[in-house]
């Protein structure tokens, strides 16, 4: 899910981007800094909408490094376990599919697809019901559930079922109607 | 609603009891597809004290009432929880993906099973999935008549040389390559991100179409994945064939050794196509050994060979009867021999690794061969290598010469056994005609393998003098 938070955080500046284009530089490098990132209480940060505030910066002993805490507001993306999430498919073998929502890598096991569904191999790998109606294979967008999650320090990696009511294909390439 | 108007009815039942009641009823239905008919015949599947308690409740209600509750216990089920929470049984975890189990979503840091890098990196089995998936596996195989082919790329597919080590006599190849940008059928490649020279062996393209139509492919390489995958490129721009199917060194379990135990197949349908033997320890009966490719000269040397290479003498294998369209006939006919119907109908059980020891026993089968100083006399005979070679070829070996012997094995025509064969017209031939029949997969004219064809440094390819012999 995405959320819009203020967030903060200590950005230390070198005393080379000291001038009047300083609050620039630092909002450049906050930037650099955080967007991309991922941390397990707020999820995947994926844009910076705005800083908030820029308090006085506090000039370190030793070095001449100056600490800015920055307040920001940021658009994050967390899933949660138990959320219906849509995602397309990257791959798919013979133990279940990846796919992807965002920057968030889901994995679902043969295990959590409906028993019905059966893998066939091939120049396509797919996995279709036995009647041939429905068929998840690479760029199908499907809606999945998911049922853990993690996150580490660059990416966010989610265990998802589709064995549930209303989970399943939504849309199949190249479908030939 | 309905409920209420029953437990009014079950005047002498308390509302303790009639919460038990649904609370085992809803676990009945989860785990038992048809909860209740009202018949008493199903309760011999069902744990004594609930039937006590339906026993006692048939008797205060009509099985009318027993169906609207039948009718109102499937929503309260399904609103909130998933059929998921009902059925998973997990510990035992089947598979980690990224410490995560992909059965219940758990966190585990387990570092147990087997790690399927090539997959994803992230990926682990653990024993019972993999046995399940293997299953499966023959399952679909089967049904669909194919095996399971195992290749290796060095100097079994392809022979590759690192640009620094390219000769002066072999830098017409690279002024070749401007020329082949889009010739469809060009067998030579140069890698640039890995700064190396490929030269694909003779019919491999042909090879792979046909094969893929018996067999699941997969690429077992010792080499670097990034190497592996470059190579798969250009063997297989479609991913057609390997597709998530390339296994290198980083995914075996053991150092210095392949194994099945990364492949999700059955390992009576394996079929393994690789130059070397050593690798293979765990796995040999699957195995079917193949002749080296050496084209570049650095190979040449890298083997010990001083002979000139194939590039050097501007020469290449045939592509009709080239070392890999030999290997594709032994293939045909193995998979033909497998799912042949005059064996029956039920193929599960069958195993390719005795009709691949069948096929190499017709080779040489008859014949009856004794050595003669091609190893020490003081080692033990039947456990020299190319003593169990003859055998496996269906050659009887012995270490005395007696009037059924049919050849005489030696490298040198002073010795008394081979003047024992030419005084009694037995074939007297060098030991390479043993290796060129394995490679061959046939047995070869003794005619050619005679000693005094011996050449003074051995030959660095069986299959291109074979071809020059035939000429």
């Amino acid at each position: 899910m995405f959320f819009h938070i203020t967030l903060e955080r200590n950005m230390q500046l070198h005393p080379r981007h000291f001038g009047p284009h300083l609050r620039d530089k630092l909002v450049a490098k906050l930037m650099k800094d955080v967007e991309g990132t991922c941390s397990g209480r707020h999820g995947f940060v994926v844009a910076i909408t705005g800083v908030e505030d820029i308090g006085k910066g506090l000039i370190r002993e030793g070095t001449g490094f100056v600490t800015f805490p920055v307040k920001y507001q940021a658009v994050v993306f967390r899933p949660f376990k138990g959320e219906i999430l849509e995602a397309v498919v990257t791959m798919v073998n013979k133990m279940g599919f990846f796919a992807e929502a965002g920057p968030v890598q889901i994995f679902v096991s043969n295990h959590l697809i409906p028993d019905d569904m059966e893998f066939q191999s091939g120049d396509m790998p797919n996995y279709t019901t036995s009647d041939g109606s429905v068929k998840i294979q690479k760029d199908s967008e499907v809606r999945l559930k998911i049922i853990g999650t993690r996150v580490d320090a660059t990416e966010i990696f989610c265990i998802g079922t589709i064995k549930d009511d209303f989970l399943g294909v939504i849309n199949d390439p190249g479908v030939t109607a | 609603m309905s409920l209420g108007a029953e437990s009014s009815l079950q005047s002498s039942s308390s509302s303790e009891d009639f919460a038990a009641f649904l609370d085992s009823e809803l676990e009945l239905a989860s785990c038992d597809s048809s909860p209740n008919e009202g018949d008493v015949t199903n309760n011999e599947e069902i744990d004594p004290p609930q039937r006590s308690k339906r026993q006692k409740m048939e008797g205060f209600e009509t099985s009318e009432d027993l169906e609207t509750e039948r009718l109102v216990k499937p929503i309260e089920e399904h609103i909130g929880t998933s059929t998921l929470g009902k059925n998973v049984i997990c510990p035992p975890h089947p598979g980690f993906f990224k410490g995560l189990c992909i059965r219940c979503g758990q966190i585990e840091e387990d570092e147990s099973g087997v790690a399927f890098g090539y997959i994803h990196k992230d990926l682990r089995l653990g024993n019972v999935e993999m046995a399940r998936l293997r299953g499966a596996d023959l399952k679909s195989l089967l049904h669909k008549k194919k095996l399971i082919l195992i290749l290796d790329l060095d100097h079994t597919l392809l022979n590759s040389t690192r640009l620094v080590d390219v000769i002066s006599d072999e830098e017409y190849l690279l002024r070749q390559i401007d020329g082949m940008k889009d010739d469809p059928d060009r067998s030579l490649f140069r890698l640039d991100s890995m700064h190396m020279l490929t030269k694909l062996r003779p019919f491999v393209n042909n090879f792979l179409k046909e094969a893929s139509s018996l067999f699941e492919m997969y690429i077992y390489t010792m080499a670097e994945r990034s190497y592996a995958i470059e190579i798969a490129k250009l063997l297989d721009p479609g991913k057609v064939y390997f597709d998530s199917k390339v296994i290198t060194q980083a995914d075996c379990t053991q150092r210095h050794q392949k194994g099945l135990d990364v492949v999700l197949g059955a390992e009576s349908l394996v079929v393994i196509l690789d130059d070397t033997e050593v690798v293979w320890q765990r796995h040999k009966d699957n195995l079917i050994q193949m002749e080296r490719y050496h084209f570049f000269a650095s190979s040449c040397r890298q083997f010990g060979f001083n002979a000139k290479s194939l590039s050097e003498l501007m020469k290449d294998e045939r592509e009709s009867d080239g070392a890999l369209a030999t290997v594709l006939k032994i293939l045909k006919r193995t998979h033909q021999m497998f799912f042949d119907p005059a064996l029956g109908s039920d193929v599960s059980t069958r195993d390719v690794r005795p009709l691949l020891k069948g096929i190499r026993r017709e080779i040489l089968q008859g014949c009856k061969i004794v050595f003669s100083r091609v190893f020490p006399s003081n080692s033990l005979a039947q456990d020299q290598p190319i003593w169990k070679m003859a055998e496996q070829l269906g050659a009887t070996c012995c270490t005395e010469v007696d009037p059924s012997v049919t050849h005489v094995i030696s490298t040198d025509t002073g010795t008394q056994k081979a003047h024992w064969a030419t005084q009694n017209k037995k074939f007297l031939v060098n030991p390479h005609w043993i290796e060129a029949s394995n490679f061959l997969w046939q047995r070869q004219k003794e005619e050619n393998f005679s000693i005094s064809n011996l050449p003074s440094h051995t030959t660095v390819d069986c299959t291109a003098k074979a071809q020059e012999s035939v000429q």
